[in-house]
C-alpha cells in the first residue's frame, strides 16, 4: 500500500462516518439545530478558514460534506494526499462540533477538547517573542506511560506548548502531572479525532494575528507553516485515520515524527521515522527548525516560560513572601562599576532550611546594576520582568510588583534543594542575558530580616516615588520621539505599533520605556525611533513622521495612523491586544471589553466576536485594539472627546482601572468617581436601552457629548 | 489553473529574436532562420540513414528498388554504421575536450595561469583511483593524476577506471554485453574501423559498439573533463545568476563566450574582473565590463561564477544582432561558422582561439596553457577598444532577463540533501532524503533534460513544455547543456518562483530545501554528473539503476556528442526520450535494437523513445516513471 493509499483510505473512513454522525443528528434535533464550538467567532474556525463559509447548524454542516467530498480526489500526487488529509481533518471537526449539540458538555477533566480564542490570543505574544518556541502536537502513548510523561516535561521544560491526545493524557494525568492552559500542558481529548483541537488554534491563529482571509487556503497553508512552529508526535500504532490528519498536518507544515515502520514511509523534515523515542524532542526541533533561547541557570528545579502560570496552592507551600501582610519588595538599582560586584549572591538572614514550613516571611530583593549605557529609566523595565523570571521557576509562583510582591516557594522546591540564593541566581542570569547591551555587572542582595526590611522598604518607596514623578511628568508632548515597536510582525506581518508614553502598546506588554530600552539594546530591533517634528493636527495624533514610519514598517500596507482617533485612520492592531473597544450607537459612547472576560456585550458581541472585526493589522474605524493602561490615558479617544465616551467595561477590568480612570476624569470632566458611572455586566449585558437608562440614572458624561462624526 | 504569468514564454522570445533579425535586416545579416528555409526540404536518404558514402564506390543509397549498396551491405548495415559513426563523431569530441582539461591540469602550477581550486577533490578521486596521495605536494598529485588520467585515453590493456563507480549490478551488465570500454581513443578508433568498408554490417555488433563508445564518452572522456575541471576550477555550489539576452549591458563594454572548454573564459572572467580592465573600459566611455555566455561555455561559467547566461546554441547569433556585442571570444564546439560572415555586419570582434576551431572570418588568438593569462587579457583589452567601434542606431537589447540559481553539482546536491536530512536519524553525505522523496511519491519521479537546440523543433519550445509538464506532475528536472538555458530563460530555476508551478509535493520539496524545481547540472560533458547521481541514488536506494523512476530526455538535440550522450545515458541503464529521430528510421532492425523491448534493452534494461510530438513524448515520459514505481510497489 502506498502513502497516498493510506492518507485516502483515512480520509474515506472519517468521511463515512461523519456523513452517519450528520444523518443521526439531524434525525434527533432537525436540520435547523445549531452547531458551534464555544467561545469563538470563527464558526467552525477550520472548515472557517479553509473554505471561507461559516456553519451555524446541522442542515449547513450536511451540506458541506459535498465539498469535503469534492476535495477528496485520488490522483497519486501529493496535492490529492494534502486535499484528502484536509478534508478528513475538517470531518473530524464536524464530529466535534456534533459533540457540542444542543448544549451538551462532552469534556470534563482532564480532557479540554475544544480551545477558545482567548486561548489563541492568549498565545500571540509568547509566540512571538519566542517564549513559547513551539507547540508539539502528541498523539497516543508510548508503551511504557513513563516514557510520554517524560516526552511532555521535555517539552515543558523547554517551554514548548504541549498538547496531548489518546493515551497520552492518561500516562501524563496518572502520573499526577499538572495539566492545563497555565502549565502549557492541554489535554486535548481520549479520541484521535480530537486533535482538531489544536488544528483549530492554528488555523485561527493565522485569521487573527495574519489576518488571512476565510477561503484563501493557500495564504492560510503559508502561514501556518512559516510561523506556527507546530510538530506533530505520534506514537505507533498509527491507523490510516491518523495518517490522514498528519497529511493534513503536514499540509499546514508541520512535520509528523513517529516510530511506527509498519506500511510507513519517510519524507525528509515532514515525516521522520525516529524508533529511539527517546531522541523525539531533539529530532523534532531539528525538523520544525526550532531554535531554543538557551538559559543555562544553575538552579536545582526547572527553569521555563512553561511554568509561568503554574499555581502554588497553600498546601504545597513551603515559605511565602507576603508583602501585603509584612515589608517586601523588589528594587534595580543603578551602581557605579566600582559599586557593583558582578555576580556576587549574598542572602542576609536565614535560608530557607533555617524557617519552618508554612512560614510568611519579610523578603527584599535588591539588584544593583552597572554600565555605560545603563540609564535610570531602564530600571522599571528591568522590574517588570522580575514577575515573569521567577514565574519561570518550576514551584515559584511571584505575584505583584515594588512593594506589593507575594512569592510562594513550594515544598518540592525545598526538597530538590532550592534556597533563597537561587531567585537571586535567576535574577543574575536573566538580567545579564537579556539586558547584555546596557548591563556590565550585576549584583544581587536578598535580605531575609524583618527590621532591615523595613528600613530598606522606605527606601524603596523613595525611589518609586521619584520614579512615579517622573513618569507622571511623561506625557506624549514631553518626550522628544515615540518608538514603533513591530515584534509582533514575525506573527502579523503588517502591523505596527506606535508607543508613546501615553498610549503603551495594546499587548499591554511594551510602555514607551520598554520601547526605548529595547532600541538601546538593540538598534536595528524591533522598537525603531520615530521622530515627532511635523505634526498636522495634534487633537487627532496626526504626524507626517508616524505615518511614514508605519508606511515603511508596514511594508507600504498602511499610509495614516493617527495616535488620538477611534474613527480617523485608528491604530492597528495584531491580535494580541488586551482590550477591545468599539462603538455603542444608541449612547454615541464606546464598550470596552478584554480577552479575559468570556460574556456578552451591549453590543451583541463577545470579545472574540468583537476583536474578528479587527487584528492582523487592519484598520476597521470604530473598533480598535488597546492595552488596558491606556484606558485611564488623557490621550484615550482625545480625538472623540476623551475616556468620558466609555460606557460599559466587565466589572473586573473596572476594578483594575479604578483608580487611573477616576483621577483622569477628574482632571479632565471634574467628574468624580467616573469608574462607577460605567455600566457592567451586572447592570445589562445585552441590551442598550437598559445601558441608556443607566447611563441617564448616573449623569454620564457622555450624554453632553457631541454625536460620534462617523 | 497555474499562473505562469512570471515565465518567459517561447512567443516572447520569438518577438524579440524578431526584432533582432530585423536589425540584421538593416545590415544585410543572414540569419539561421533564412538558411534553414534554403535547406528545406531536407534530403530524405539522409534524414533516414539510408545514404552511404564511406566508400568511393557510391554514394549509395537505398531504396526499394535498390535495396542493398554495391558492395551488398543491406539497410540495416548501412543505417548502424552511420549511427556508430555519429556516435563516434560525439564521442571523440566529448573525450577530446576532456583530454585538454587533463593538459591544462597538467600545465597547472602555483602561482600559475592555472591552479588546484578543489584539491580535496583531486586528492578524492587519486584515491579511488588507487594513487598514493600521503605527502605529496599537491600539485606533484596533479601532474600525476593528469597523466594517469590521459593514459586512460590510450593505455593498451584493461577498462575505463571509472568504470567503478557504477553499482556492481550495471558493471555486470556491462561486461556481460561486451561494452565495458577500454581505452577511449580505442574506442572511437574501432567505431571508425568497424565502419570501414568491408568490416560490419551487422546491425547488433554495431550498435553493441556505439553503446561502448558511448560509454567512453560517458563514463570516460566527459566524466574526466567535468571532474578535473572542477579539480582546476572548483566543484559548483549553488549560486545565483540571470538568464536571457537581457543580461547584456547596453553601456558596458559586453563580451560573450561561447563554446564548452572552460579553461578559455575561466581566464576572460579573471582579466575582465581586473580593476585595471575596468578602468580602461571606463576610460574608452563605457560604465563597466559584461561577460555573458552563449552554450556551454556560458554553463561552465555560470556555474562557478555566477557569469549571466544570454542563451542557447540558437541564440549565438543574436547576441551579435544586438549591434552591443564587442566581441563574441569561442573555444571549441557548436559555433556557427556564420558568427564569422555576420561579425563583418556588426562592430563585433568574432575571436577564435583554438587550433580545432578555425574558422573564416574570425581573428585567431592561439590560446595555450603557457600564455593563458597573455591571451585573456589580450582578448579583454580588444573587446574594450572596440567599444568605441559601435553604432548607436543597431543597439536593441531585449529586455527579456530571469533570475536562476544554478551550480548544482553532484556534491551541491548532497550537500542540499544534507540540510534537510535530520541529523538524529539521517547520516549525511548521500541521495538518501531525495531517495525517500520519491519512495513516497512526494516526487513521482525524476527526468535528465539536455541537449541543444534544433530548427526542426520550435527553439526551446519543447524543453520548456515538458519541464513545466513534469513540473507540474511533481517530477523533479535536472538539467544540463542548452536544455539548462532554456529553463533559465524561461524562468524554471528562479529561486523564489518557479516552485510557484509545481505539484504540490515538487513545491513543498523546493521550499523545505531552498532549490529550483529544475536543477542545473552543468554543461554537455557534465551529464556525467547525472551518471554519477543516478548510480549514488540507486546504492542508496539498493535497487539497480533502471528500477528508479528517472527517465533521460533530449527532445531538441542536434549534434553528434548527444547521441553520443544517448548511447551511454541508456547504457547506464536509464529510459532517454528523443524529440528528434538520430537518423536511424530507414531501418527497422536498427530501430528495433534500440527502441524495442527486446533490443540493447536486453543488454542494459533502457532503450530509446522517439517521439517528434512533444506532448506524446512528455505523457511517455511520465507513463514510464509511473511504470517503474508501479513495478516497484510504490
Amino acid at each position: 500500500m502506498t502513502l497516498f493509499d493510506r492518507v485516502f483510505g483515512g480520509s474515506d473512513y472519517n468521511y463515512e462516518r461523519t456523513v452517519a454522525a450528520i444523518d443521526k443528528a439531524i434525525a434527533t434535533y432537525g436540520e435547523a439545530e445549531a452547531v458551534s464550538f464555544p467561545d469563538t467567532a470563527y464558526s467552525l474556525p477550520c472548515y472557517y478558514g479553509v473554505t471561507g463559509e461559516k456553519i451555524t447548524n446541522l442542515g449547513e454542516m450536511k451540506a458541506a460534506m459535498a465539498t469535503i467530498k469534492g476535495m477528496m480526489t485520488r490522483n497519486p500526487r501529493l496535492q490529492d494526499a494534502f486535499d484528502s488529509g484536509i478534508a478528513s481533518a475538517l470531518c473530524a471537526e464536524f464530529l466535534e462540533a456534533l459533540k457540542y449539540i444542543h448544549g451538551a458538555t462532552p469534556y470534563t477533566e482532564p480532557e479540554l477538547g475544544h480551545l477558545s480564542d482567548a486561548f489563541v490570543r492568549n498565545l500571540g505574544v509568547p509566540l512571538v517573542t519566542g517564549d513559547i518556541p513551539g507547540v508539539a502536537v502528541i498523539i497516543g502513548g508510548a508503551e511504557d506511560p513513563a516514557e510520554t510523561v517524560a516526552l511532555a516535561k521535555s517539552y515543558q521544560a523547554q517551554g514548548i506548548l504541549v498538547t496531548l491526545t489518546g493515551d497520552s493524557i492518561k500516562h501524563c494525568f496518572d502520573a499526577g502531572m499538572k495539566l492545563g492552559e497555565n502549565v502549557r500542558v492541554v489535554p486535548l481529548g481520549y479520541e484521535m479525532q480530537s486533535v482538531i483541537h489544536v488544528v483549530s488554534v492554528a488555523i485561527r491563529a493565522a485569521l487573527i494575528f495574519g489576518n488571512v482571509t476565510p477561503g484563501d487556503f493557500k495564504s492560510l497553508a503559508k502561514y501556518t507553516m512559516d510561523r506556527v512552529k507546530a510538530f506533530v508526535n505520534a506514537y505507533k500504532p498509527l491507523s490510516d485515520e491518523i495518517v490522514s490528519y498528519g497529511a493534513g498536518a503536514i499540509c499546514l507544515g508541520f512535520p509528523v515524527i513517529s516510530n511506527e515502520t509498519e506500511n510507513m514511509f519517510r519524507v525528509p523534515k515532514s515525516l521522520i521515522q525516529q524508533l529511539d523515542t527517546s531522541k523525539w524532542n531533539a529530532t523534532s526541533l531539528e525538523a520544525r527548525d526550532i531554535k531554543l533561547k538557551i538559559t543555562n541557570i544553575d538552579i536545582p528545579v526547572a527553569f521555563a516560560t512553561a511554568f509561568e502560570g503554574e499555581i502554588i496552592r497553600r498546601g504545597d507551600m513551603q515559605v511565602e513572601v507576603d508583602g501585603s501582610r509584612v515589608d517586601c519588595f523588589e528594587l534595580v538599582h543603578t551602581c557605579d562599576a566600582a559599586e557593583v560586584e558582578d555576580h556576587k549572591i549574598e542572602v542576609v538572614g536565614p535560608e530557607i532550611d533555617e524557617i519552618p514550613v508554612g512560614s510568611k516571611i519579610s523578603l527584599s530583593y535588591t539588584v544593583k546594576v552597572a554600565g555605560k549605557a545603563m540609564q535610570p529609566d531602564f530600571e522599571s523595565v528591568m522590574e517588570r520582568k522580575f514577575h515573569s523570571y521567577l514565574n519561570c521557576i518550576e514551584g515559584v509562583m511571584h505575584t505583584g510588583q515594588r512593594d506589593m510582591i507575594r512569592i510562594r516557594i513550594s515544598k518540592a522546591d525545598f526538597e530538590a534543594g532550592f534556597k533563597f540564593r537561587h531567585i537571586g541566581e535567576v535574577l543574575y542570569a536573566k538580567i545579564k542575558s537579556e539586558f547584555d547591551a546596557v548591563v556590565d555587572k550585576c549584583e544581587v542582595t536578598i535580605v531575609v530580616d524583618a527590621e532591615k526590611n523595613k528600613e530598606l522598604r522606605a527606601h524603596a518607596n523613595e525611589v518609586f516615588a521619584k520614579r512615579d514623578d517622573r513618569l507622571k511628568s511623561m506625557t506624549d508632548e514631553s518626550v522628544p520621539v515615540y518608538y514603533t515597536c513591530i515584534m509582533c510582525q514575525a506573527f502579523s506581518p503588517s502591523h505596527v505599533c506606535i508607543v508613546t508614553p501615553e498610549r503603551l502598546g495594546l499587548c499591554g506588554a511594551v510602555s514607551w520605556l520598554d520601547a526605548k530600552a529595547t532600541n538601546e539594546l538593540d538598534p536595528t530591533g524591533p522598537c525603531q525611533v520615530v521622530p515627532k517634528d511635523r505634526c498636522i493636527d495634534e487633537n487627532l495624533g496626526r504626524y507626517e513622521d508616524v505615518d511614514e514610519a508605519v508606511n515603511k514598517y508596514s511594508h507600504g500596507a498602511l499610509e495614516h495612523v493617527t495616535l488620538y482617533s477611534l474613527f480617523q485612520d485608528p491604530m492597528t492592531s495584531c491580535g494580541c491586544f488586551e482590550c477591545i473597544c468599539g462603538v455603542e450607537p444608541c449612547s454615541m459612547g464606546v464598550v470596552i471589553t478584554c480577552r479575559e472576560h468570556a460574556g456578552m456585550t451591549p453590543l451583541g458581541m463577545t470579545f472574540s466576536e468583537m476583536a474578528s472585526m479587527t487584528g492582523g493589522g487592519v484598520q476597521t474605524p470604530g473598533f480598535m485594539g488597546h492595552g488596558k493602561q491606556f484606558i485611564s490615558s488623557k490621550k484615550f479617544l482625545k480625538a472623540e472627546g476623551g475616556l468620558g465616551r466609555i460606557v460599559w467595561m466587565p466589572k473586573e477590568l473596572k476594578d483594575q482601572v479604578r483608580e487611573r480612570l477616576d483621577a483622569s476624569a477628574l482632571e479632565l470632566y471634574g467628574v468624580e468617581n467616573f469608574t462607577d458611572m460605567i455600566a457592567d455586566e451586572t447592570i445589562c449585558t445585552d441590551d442598550p436601552e437598559q445601558l441608556l437608562e443607566y447611563l441617564s440614572s448616573v449623569g454620564h458624561p457622555v450624554l453632553s457629548m457631541e454625536p460620534f462624526d462617523m | 489553473m497555474k499562473d505562469w504569468a512570471s515565465l518567459t514564454t517561447v512567443e516572447e522570445m520569438e518577438a524579440a529574436t524578431n526584432a533582432l533579425l530585423e536589425n540584421g535586416r538593416k545590415v544585410g545579416a543572414d540569419s539561421w532562420q533564412q538558411r534553414v528555409k534554403n535547406q528545406t526540404p531536407h534530403c530524405g536518404f539522409g534524414e533516414a540513414g539510408t545514404c552511404c558514402r564511406i566508400c568511393s564506390m557510391g554514394p549509395c543509397r537505398i531504396t526499394p528498388k535498390a535495396p542493398r549498396g554495391i558492395c551488398g551491405c543491406d539497410v540495416h548495415g548501412i543505417v548502424a554504421r552511420n549511427y556508430l559513426r555519429f556516435t563516434a563523431g560525439g564521442a571523440a569530441t566529448h573525450s577530446d575536450h576532456g583530454r585538454a582539461i587533463m593538459h591544462t591540469l597538467y600545465a597547472a602550477k602555483e602561482g600559475g595561469n592555472y591552479q588546484v581550486k578543489d584539491p580535496e577533490k583531486l586528492i578524492r578521486i587519486a584515491k579511488e583511483w588507487g594513487i598514493e596521495t600521503e605527502g605529496k605536494d599537491i600539485y606533484d598529485l596533479a601532474h600525476e593524476m593528469a597523466e594517469t588520467g590521459l593514459m586512460e585515453y590510450g593505455k593498451p590493456f584493461g577498462t575505463q577506471r571509472f568504470l567503478k563507480r557504477a553499482p556492481e549490478h550495471t558493471q555486470q551488465l556491462w561486461h556481460d554485453a561486451e561494452i565495458e570500454p577500454r581505452a577511449i581513443d580505442r574506442e572511437v578508433s574501432q567505431s571508425l574501423h568497424m565502419t570501414h568498408m568491408g568490416c560490419s554490417s551487422l546491425p547488433e555488433a554495431l550498435i553493441r559498439q556505439s553503446l561502448r563508445a558511448g560509454l567512453s564518452d560517458g563514463w570516460g572522456g566527459s566524466m574526466m573533463g567535468t571532474e578535473f575541471s572542477d579539480v582546476l576550477f572548483g566543484t559548483p555550489k549553488p549560486v545565483d545568476t540571470t538568464a536571457n539576452l537581457g543580461v547584456m549591458e547596453k553601456d558596458n563594454v559586453n563580451i560573450v563566450v561561447h563554446g564548452h572548454d572552460p579553461s578559455l573564459s575561466e581566464m576572460i572572467v579573471y582579466y575582465a574582473n581586473d580593476p585595471e580592465m575596468i578602468a580602461y573600459a571606463k576610460s574608452m566611455g563605457a560604465k563597466g565590463i559584461t561577460i555573458s555566455g552563449v552554450c556551454c561555455t556560458s554553463n561552465e561559467v555560470a556555474m562557478r561564477h555566477g557569469i549571466p547566461m544570454a542563451g542557447n546554441y540558437l541564440n549565438q547569433e543574436n547576441v551579435v544582432l544586438t549591434g552591443a556585442c564587442e566581441a563574441i571570444v569561442v573555444d571549441v564546439q557548436c559555433i556557427f561558422p556564420a558568427l564569422g560572415p555576420l561579425s563583418k555586419c556588426f562592430h563585433t570582434k568574432f575571436i577564435t582561439t583554438s587550433p580545432i576551431a578555425r574558422m573564416p572570418d574570425s581573428e585567431f588568438i592561439r590560446f595555450s596553457e603557457d600564455t593563458a593569462g597573455e591571451n585573456a587579457k589580450a582578448i579583454v583589452k580588444l573587446a574594450i577598444e572596440n567599444f568605441k567601434n559601435r553604432k548607436p542606431e543597431l543597439v536593441n537589447i531585449p529586455n527579456l532577463k530571469q533570475n536562476a540559481r544554478v551550480g548544482y553539482s553532484v556534491e551541491a546536491i548532497k550537500k542540499v540533501l544534507d540540510g534537510v536530512a535530520n541529523s538524529q536519524v539521517d547520516t549525511f553525505g548521500t541521495t538518501k532524503p531525495l531517495v525517500e522523496c520519491v519512495h513516497s511519491g512526494v516526487i513521482r519521479g525524476a527526468v535528465a533534460m539536455v541537449g541543444c537546440n534544433n530548427p526542426k523543433v520550435r527553439p526551446d519550445s519543447a524543453h520548456i513544455g515538458l519541464m513545466k509538464k513534469m513540473l507540474e506532475n511533481d517530477i523533479i528536472v535536472i538539467a544540463s547543456g542548452c536544455a539548462a538555458q532554456a529553463a533559465a530563460k524561461a524562468g524554471l530555476m528562479d529561486p523564489v518562483n518557479a516552485k510557484e508551478y509545481c505539484g504540490a509535493g515538487l513545491k513543498r520539496v523546493c521550499e523545505l530545501a531552498g532549490i529550483p524545481p529544475v536543477l542545473h547540472m552543468g554543461s554537455c560533458v557534465d551529464i556525467s554528473r547525472m551518471m554519477i547521481l543516478a548510480s549514488d541514488i540507486a546504492k542508496d536506494w539498493g535497487i539497480n539503476i533502471s528500477q528508479v523512476p528517472v527517465v533521460g530526455c533530449a527532445p531538441e538535440w542536434m549534434s553528434e556528442k548527444a547521441v553520443s550522450i544517448g548511447n551511454y545515458v541508456v547504457a547506464t541503464g536509464i529510459e532517454t526520450f528523443l524529440g528528434v529521430d538520430p537518423y536511424s528510421k530507414g531501418s527497422d532492425e536498427v530501430t528495433a535494437l534500440l527502441q524495442g523491448d527486446h533490443g540493447i534493452k536486453d543488454w542494459v534494461e533502457a532503450k530509446f523513445v522517439v517521439e517528434t510530438d512533444i506532448e506524446k513524448l512528455g505523457d511517455k515520459m511520465i507513463a514510464c516513471i509511473e511504470a517503474k514505481r508501479a513495478a516497484l510497489g510504490i
